[in-house]
């Protein structure tokens, strides 16, 4: 896997210096190209240095984040927006979702749990890519395994279990998600429980703790801590979110 | 004689149309007050017809003439019941003690009713105009009788813990419905009953059941909240306080800089305090910075959950829990220095409302201090707004969720049987999903 390509969008220099020497760049596979510090310059190192991943505030001098997305989403389809904003307001939100953005993240920034995100990020190129290749010749052992984890979510699953599964071996397994997605195993079995608790929530009226256990987790209380550390709200907040957008 | 009907009817329709078209919480208190307002409008209109009935009795048949009598002083009973039934909810509301007089009320009611239908009912014609007469007038009479001396006496047991407002609007009432009957009793043509029943639900209406003098309690709690929040601009200190972090992060420190992380989402969180009611999850996630911060603080203090997660999205007044457990923490567990626990539970009551409980492991009510905190949060409303002092934090709770939640929520303490005590606060359990 090539290195993804960061650019950071802030106008205070405080928060671009703490997300580029706090944040573990290197560890998950990443470099910082470049850095903006109002609207006019984000636009034109999103053109010169096609970043695979903007990192962008809102409230910033000259044009605003919002816009910046806007402008430059035609001619870079596949740059990644994430944004991370002090405000915590719901018509921002739903004008960042129209644009399509990848992640949104509300200051102040927890740099160990900014990783969750970089990890989801990788999780839907490697779904992306995927789902480009049209019928794989022969289909390979990493497919295999996602596909595994997907039917078996529910269940108590480890590295072990898909050891015995597959006859191979859990380091190996282990080293399989590091190199074919970026990710370690763990990271990618939270995101598709979460991705399944995500849409039980939206798609059924299932209480908190049966969407919980559908999702692989025996204890809700568990299950609430884990979505609010990697979607920012509740189980119950984020159905009530979508159901209130809906209205 | 008519005319005065229609005016009085006229009169109670337009309070009547204020009335239910003002949105407010339905408390027993209001749902009492709608009753009595229908009730009224009902009475007044078979009011115009007796009068208009008794001055043709050549023309009315004599039954449809008996009917229409019995009809309306049955009604008049039952709105003189409902007079009974506010007042004494009312005193309920104010004392805190139970309605012992219901029963007797009503059986008191029943036994009117049939009377009034079965006695025999007679007319008598005079120069000055016709009016019903004969055994069956013993009964508004005996009910007014009844009801007002039961209200009187309600009145002067508990004159000295009712509201002077209240005390002076029941008064009145009283006092003008026994004015009027008895002129009624000693002028038999005037018909002026159905006056009494209009002055006596305006008088309620204009001092208990308006909907500007309700408003006008609501706002008064909105401007100290906007006064408290006025004094810094919270966005600055926020975000001032972000970029302390990030320094004492990049210098090294993750200790500070994760005591400063709370206090911003403490802070962010508490932004949110313009609206009056917000969900139980973000009521949850307030409380959680403040905890994490003070058992930072206090090693020793330990804090639990365990909130029913589909009640997450349940609607409370806004910022109600931390001052209960800042409560706990500063009457109980300090005086422990800071050693024990605080937990946290919220779920459905027995009865469908939402209970939150704060319990704590702290020293306890002193002596005599329980009976004085249970006195204050039962007479929330007669206390003068204080801006300093011990029980400003959960006195101002209490007066919060029964003006947004209606009179039967609201706070009260027990006393846990191994030492501290447990706060619990009764809400209406309104939820966004099943």
């Amino acid at each position: 896997m090539k290195k993804l390509r960061v650019l950071l969008v802030d106008d205070e220099i405080m928060i671009r210096e703490g997300f580029k020497r706090l944040f573990d760049w290197e560890g998950h596979d990443c470099e910082m190209v470049g850095e903006a510090a109002d609207g006019m310059e984000a636009l034109t190192k999103i053109d010169s240095l096609q970043p695979d991943i903007a990192i962008m505030d809102i409230n910033i001098p000259i044009m605003n984040g919002l816009k910046v997305i806007q402008m430059s989403r035609l001619k870079h389809p596949d740059t990644a927006f994430v944004i991370v904003s002090g405000y915590d307001d719901f018509s921002y939100c739903r004008e960042a979702l129209r644009l399509q953005i990848t992640d949104y993240i509300l200051k102040p920034v927890n740099y160990e749990e900014f990783g969750t995100c970089i990890d989801n990020l990788k999780i839907a190129l490697f779904q992306r890519r995927t789902s480009r290749q049209d019928v794989p010749q022969e289909e390979r052992t990493i497919h295999g395994i996602t596909r595994y984890l997907q039917e078996h979510l529910a269940e108590a699953i480890s590295l072990s279990v898909l050891a015995d599964q597959f006859h191979l071996s859990a380091q190996y397994i282990s080293q399989l998600f590091k190199s074919e997605i970026g990710v370690n195993f763990l990271a990618y079995l939270t995101n598709i429980r979460m991705e399944q608790a995500k849409k039980l929530l939206l798609t059924t009226p299932l209480s908190i703790a049966e969407v919980s256990e559908r999702s692989g987790y025996a204890d809700y209380r568990i299950f609430t801590k884990v979505f609010k550390k990697t979607e920012g709200v509740t189980p119950s907040q984020y159905r009530r979110d979508f159901l209130e957008k809906g209205q | 004689m008519l005319r005065m009907e229609i005016a009085l009817f006229l009169v109670l329709a337009f309070v009547a149309y204020i009335y239910f078209s003002a949105e407010k919480e339905h408390a027993a208190l209001h749902r009492t007050f709608a009753g009595l307002l229908i009730t009224a409008l009902a009475h007044l209109v078979l009011d115009g017809i007796t009068v208009y009935t008794v001055h043709h009795l050549e023309t009315v048949p004599g039954f449809l003439n008996d009917a229409v009598h019995r009809l309306f002083l049955g009604s008049m009973v039952l709105v003189i019941y409902l007079f009974y039934q506010y007042i004494a909810i009312l005193v309920e509301e104010e004392t805190g003690k139970p309605r012992r007089l219901d029963w007797p009320a009503r059986i008191f009611l029943a036994v009117a009713e049939l009377g009034n239908f079965l006695l025999p009912i007679s007319y008598t014609v005079t120069p000055e105009g016709n009016y019903s007469s004969g055994p069956y007038m013993l009964v508004p009479y005996g009910a007014v009788v009844f009801y007002l001396l039961l209200c009187a006496g309600l009145l002067a047991v508990n004159r000295k813990q009712i509201d002077k407002k209240k005390k002076s609007a029941i008064g009145i009432a009283l006092a003008i419905e026994f004015t009027v009957c008895v002129l009624q009793g000693l002028h038999h043509t005037w018909l002026i009953s159905g006056m009494g029943i209009t002055l006596m639900t305006l008088s309620f209406y204009l001092t208990l059941e308006n909907p500007e003098a309700l408003r006008a309690e609501l706002t008064e709690q909105k401007m100290s909240m906007l006064y408290l929040k006025s004094q810094v601009n919270p966005h600055f200190l926020y975000n001032t306080l972000d970029t302390i972090r990030i320094q004492a992060q990049l210098n090294g420190d993750k200790k500070v800089a994760g005591l400063l992380m709370r206090l911003v989402d403490f802070f962010q969180l508490s932004v949110k305090v313009d609206r009056p009611m917000v969900t139980l999850d973000d009521e949850m996630e307030l409380l959680e910075a403040y905890m994490e911060l003070m058992c930072c603080r206090y090693p020793e203090l330990v804090c639990e959950y365990d909130i029913d997660p589909d009640l997450g999205g349940a609607q409370v007044p806004n910022f109600i829990l931390q001052p209960i457990v800042e409560n706990s923490l500063l009457h109980g567990l300090k005086n422990k220095g800071y050693r024990g626990e605080v937990s946290i539970s919220a779920g459905r009551s027995g009865d469908g409302r939402l209970e939150i409980c704060v319990r704590d492991t702290g020293s306890g009510f002193a002596g005599g201090r329980k009976a004085a905190v249970d006195e204050m949060l039962r007479s929330y409303a007669k206390q003068p707004p204080k801006l300093s002092g011990n029980s400003i934090g959960i006195l101002n709770v209490q007066k919060r969720i029964k003006l947004l939640c209606g009179r039967e929520y609201g706070l009260s303490y027990t006393e846990n049987e191994t030492g501290g005590v447990t706060a619990h606060i009764l809400l209406p359990l309104k939820e966004d999903l099943k």
